[in-house]
Formats: structure tokens, C-alpha cells, sequence
């Protein structure tokens, strides 16, 4: 047993975070160990709102997706910028080493705001077609590494 | 397995109160564009003593006729409807050297060369002295200019009212700006009623800790002030790359949009000023009187606070002027429209460069991001429910903590 980290979050923890926090009002499905939360987001009143859904499995790192609307359509075919996969639009909203995101940090304090703060610098890419909102970008060198570097974020996750 | 909805009530309701605070952000985005577009107060002073300054020369003369005179404010600097052109640094200051001793027996031309002959016994008034039509205008270059019309008492006038010189200096035309300013600051004066929305209603009732940061900004003018700025700046932006001898003169503008004003506060109850806003320029054209004189139909916009003052007098002359009108009216009130439909940051940020400017929509939308990003920076950003990004957290909010967004370019 280690006790230098603190103890994960159950999916039921978070599965009742998203529910109680009003910033993540929406609605969700909670099978075992694994949860699926949908919830509106808008970065700011100017803003569209979003329907973003979290895909997350006990020791698995949170995958985040955005339903609606269809920010390829939006994006008039550009590549969108800080995401995992173009379509579904799944984004890269932390880096896995530098310890933001652990099994023990709640959902509805981290992945949620990060959401919405990825939503605004999106809208403002589409304005000035550059992303202010800093960030990282993994070397690729060439598909195989791609997709080696794709599995291992899904599967990486603090513990 | 557990499932968990949100109630369809709570939804609407939500989407109601997020409309109206929507409303509320983009008239506040609509006032900094003005804000920026009105001289500083540094400026505002400096053009007070310079005119002050101004009229103290013109008065102090040997001249018992000057002597008798007095300089005031009048135009959009007395109204407080300023908005600077494009292009060019300096903005127009209009004043009135009201010349109380005088009256019809004096010819216009005299009248106007006796103020101008006064301001070229100043070494400095003469360097920077350019003479206008029917007034004389002081350079202060990168700054203002100020354009001081001569005026006489109008003795048919119980209004109050004064002549100036026509533009050929021929003849004596009625107008009275003191009446039109003290006109026009009644009607600024009137409140629009607002419409409490349901949700506004249940917010009422609801405990102190649900309630949402409300984006408040003190709101130093009227709603009328701005919606004269908003429509000025719109029609200087439409006319940019059109026929500029043709733009709509601020005093139509002005006259349309207060008459409007004052007609849709006192018939209609609003959910917003952004509603305010619309529908007052779209009945401007309402209050355009067209009537038969000698057997042709007449454009008339009259100066109600004096006899004899048309202010679309020249449409009738040339009528491509009154075609002008009509067409930037349709331009602004579809531009507001758009704009008040706009979605996303990056909507609003092209139907506020098509309304008003490129400078002046990314200046804001710089504004939102900048305050976002040093906010993010410093810790200090919040997610509120419905508002959203704020540095103005309340017990709901919750704080963004640090993240560096990762993957493919």
C-alpha cells in the first residue's frame, strides 16, 4: 500500500461531483466502473454552448469530447488545434507528466473548467487563427509513433 | 447501472436568464466601443479651457457688439454623443458665439467677418484660424478643431431661439440649440421599462447563495446618448467606402433617434437595452414627414424647438441624400440585427467589425481574452454556472486550476 498519494476517486465520487457541481449541470450514466457525464459548457456569455461529454474508466485517464456543435463545420475544414482526434472531436486539455490531472482530483474542478477554457481559446483561433492559450505539442515523427503516443495518453493516467 | 438527467424546467429557465444576461454583455460590449470612440477626459478638458479661453477674447474686445457676446457648447459635445471619425485624429467641437446685442439689421457676411477679423488680432488664433461656409474653425492639430458659428437673437422666436448665417451668407436661418440640447437631455432622461423575466422573478425568491455574478458595469450615460453613438459610428463605418458627400448629418441622426426614443419608451416594455437599442433605430424613419409643396412631395425633419428650421432641407435638393438615408438605415438595423444574433466570440467579432470597424471589435474582443488570460495566468479564473470564465468568483463558481493543453498541433 502507498501512502504518499492521495486514495483515487471512485467513479460513483465523481459520477456525484458532476451531479451536485452546478458548473457541470447535465446528465450522465454511471455502469460500474465506468461513467459517462454530457453537460453544457460556454466559456463566456458571448460564447456558443457547447455540449461536451466525459468518457472516463476507473484508472484510465478522462476522455473529453464535444458533441455539439460541430466544431469541424465551425472551423470551416481548418485542423482544429490541441485536440487527440479530429472527429469525434476528443480534446487535449492537460499534459500527462507534469501532474495536473490525477485519479484522485475531482472531474468537476479540473476537466470541466479546463473545457470551457479550451472552448474560448477555440472561438478565438477561429477569429485569429492562432491558439493563445499556450500549450504542448508532442513530437511525431512519423503514423506508428502517432498511434503508440494516441494509446498511451488514453491509458495513462496518475495513480 | 445510475442515470441522471436534468429537468426540462430547470433547462428553460436557464436558457432564459442566460439570454437576458447575453443581452445585458453585448449592450456593455456596445458601450466600451463608444467609450473608446469618445475624446478622453484629459481632451474634454483641454477643449473646455481652449474654447473658455476663446470666448473671453472674443468678449473682451473694443467692439461693444463682441463685448456683448458669449461662447457656448453645442452639437454632440453638448449632448454627449461624441464619437471620433475615422481616419483623422482630431474631432469637431461646434460652439455658438451668441452675439446678444445684435439682430437682422446686421448683414450675415458682416456678422461673420466681425468674429473672424476679432480672432485674427490673436497672434495664435491666426495661425491655426481656417474659415468655413458659415463658420470659423481653430485648429489644434491632433486634438479638435473648434468651429464657432456666429448667432443673433431670433426676436419672432418665443422659444428662445437664435439666426445664424445661411451657408451663402446671404440671409438669416432660424435654429436653436439651447432648446434642441435642453430637448434632447429630456428625452435621455427617460428610463426604458424593463420586463422582468420569469427566471429573474424565481431568482428573486431563491437564497443569496445561488446567486450568479452578475456582470455589472456602472453605466455613466443614458441608454439614448449611446444609441446615437452606436448609430453615428455605424453610419461613419457604412460610408467609409461609399459616397461620404452623401452621409447622413448628425443632427438627423440625432433628432430621428431621440423622437424614436422617446416614442418606444413610452409605448413598449423591454427585456433589454440591446431591445432598446433595436427597435429605436429601427422607427427612426417613423418620424421623417414627407409633405406636397407646390405640387412635390417634401422631406421634412423639423427643428421642433424653433419655427423654420428643416433639417432635411437638402434631400429635397438632392434627393440621392434621402436615398442615402434610407439605405444606411436598412444596413444598421439588419447589422444590429446580426449582431444581437451573433454566435460565439468569433460571431461576434465579424458582425462587430461589419458594424462598426475593424480597430474597435478586435479592441474588445482583445479585452475579453486578455482579462481571461492574466486571470488564468495569476490563479485567479473562475466557471460560474451560466456566465461562465469569470475573475469575479461567487460561492458557485469554481476555480480553473493550471493546465497546459497537450497533443497534436
Amino acid at each position: 500500500m502507498r501512502f504518499d498519494r492521495p486514495k483515487s476517486l471512485t467513479m460513483a465520487q465523481q459520477f456525484l461531483n458532476l451531479r451536485t457541481n452546478p458548473i457541470s449541470a447535465g446528465g450522465g450514466r454511471l455502469r460500474g466502473n465506468t461513467l459517462s457525464w454530457g453537460f453544457s459548457v460556454s466559456p463566456t456569455l458571448l460564447s456558443r454552448i457547447y455540449s461536451a461529454r466525459i468518457e472516463c474508466r476507473q484508472g484510465l485517464s478522462p476522455q473529453v469530447f464535444i458533441d455539439g456543435p460541430d466544431l469541424l463545420m465551425i472551423s470551416g475544414g481548418r485542423r482544429l488545434p490541441h485536440v487527440y482526434e479530429q472527429s469525434p472531436v476528443r480534446l487535449c486539455l492537460f499534459h500527462p507528466d507534469f501532474g495536473e490531472f490525477g485519479s484522485w482530483m475531482r472531474l468537476d474542478q479540473t476537466i470541466v473548467p479546463w473545457t470551457a477554457t479550451w472552448l474560448l481559446y477555440f472561438e478565438e483561433w477561429l477569429t485569429s487563427n492562432e491558439w493563445a492559450g499556450g500549450g504542448l505539442h508532442p513530437r511525431l515523427h512519423d503514423q506508428g509513433q502517432r498511434r503508440s503516443y494516441s494509446r498511451s495518453l488514453s491509458s495513462r493516467v496518475a495513480r | 447501472m445510475l442515470v441522471c438527467s436534468v429537468g426540462d424546467e430547470e433547462a428553460c429557465v436557464h436558457i432564459d436568464h442566460r439570454t437576458a444576461l447575453k443581452k445585458f454583455e453585448l449592450f456593455g460590449v456596445l458601450e466600451q466601443i463608444c467609450e473608446r470612440l469618445e475624446p478622453s477626459e484629459t481632451q474634454s478638458e483641454r477643449a473646455k479651457s481652449c474654447y473658455e479661453a476663446v470666448g473671453q477674447w472674443i468678449s473682451n474686445a473694443g467692439n461693444d457688439w463682441l463685448r456683448s457676446s458669449s461662447i457656448y457648447l453645442q452639437g454632440s459635445t453638448a449632448l454627449g454623443t461624441t464619437v471620433k471619425p475615422i481616419g483623422r485624429n482630431e474631432y469637431d467641437v461646434d460652439l455658438v458665439c451668441f452675439l446678444s446685442s445684435l439682430g437682422r439689421w446686421l448683414h450675415p457676411a458682416k456678422c461673420k467677418q466681425l468674429v473672424g477679423d476679432r480672432l485674427k488680432e490673436h497672434q495664435y488664433y491666426r495661425a491655426i484660424l481656417e474659415e468655413k461656409p458659415r463658420c470659423w474653425r481653430l485648429n489644434y492639430a491632433n486634438e479638435f478643431h473648434l468651429d464657432i458659428t456666429p448667432s443673433i437673437p431670433n426676436m419672432v422666436c418665443t422659444n428662445g431661439g437664435e439666426l445664424v448665417p445661411d451657408k451663402s451668407l446671404q440671409c438669416w436661418k432660424p435654429t436653436n440649440p439651447k432648446g434642441y440640447r435642453n430637448a434632447f437631455q429630456r428625452r435621455a432622461e427617460l428610463v426604458p421599462r424593463m420586463r422582468m423575466t420569469k427566471s429573474m422573478t424565481m431568482d428573486s425568491v431563491r437564497a443569496d447563495a445561488d446567486i450568479e455574478p452578475y456582470p455589472e458595469k456602472p453605466r455613466f450615460r443614458g441608454v439614448l446618448c449611446r444609441i446615437v453613438q452606436i448609430a453615428k459610428r455605424h453610419r461613419d463605418t457604412y460610408f467609409l467606402w461609399r459616397d461620404e458627400s452623401l452621409l447622413p448629418i448628425s443632427v438627423i441622426v440625432t433628432t430621428l433617434a431621440s423622437w424614436s426614443y422617446e416614442y418606444c419608451v413610452n409605448s413598449f416594455v423591454y427585456d433589454s437595452e440591446l431591445d432598446v437599442l433595436c427597435d429605436v433605430i429601427r422607427h427612426m424613419p417613423d418620424f421623417i414627414e414627407q409633405h406636397e409643396v407646390n405640387g412635390r412631395f417634401e422631406w421634412f425633419i423639423r427643428n421642433e424647438t424653433t419655427e423654420g428650421e428643416n433639417f432635411a432641407e437638402r434631400w429635397n435638393s438632392e434627393p440621392a441624400r434621402a436615398n442615402a438615408f434610407f439605405e444606411w438605415h436598412n444596413a444598421a438595423v439588419a447589422d444590429l440585427d446580426r449582431l444581437a444574433r451573433s454566435e460565439g466570440l468569433d460571431g461576434l467579432s465579424k458582425s462587430l467589425t461589419a458594424a462598426f470597424g475593424q480597430k474597435p471589435a478586435s479592441e474588445v474582443l482583445e479585452n475579453i481574452f486578455t482579462n481571461v488570460g492574466s486571470a488564468r495566468r495569476t490563479g485567479g479564473l473562475s466557471l460560474a454556472p451560466l456566465v461562465g470564465l469569470t475573475v469575479a468568483p461567487t460561492a458557485r463558481a469554481t476555480l480553473v486550476r493550471h493546465n497546459t493543453f497537450y497533443g497534436a498541433p
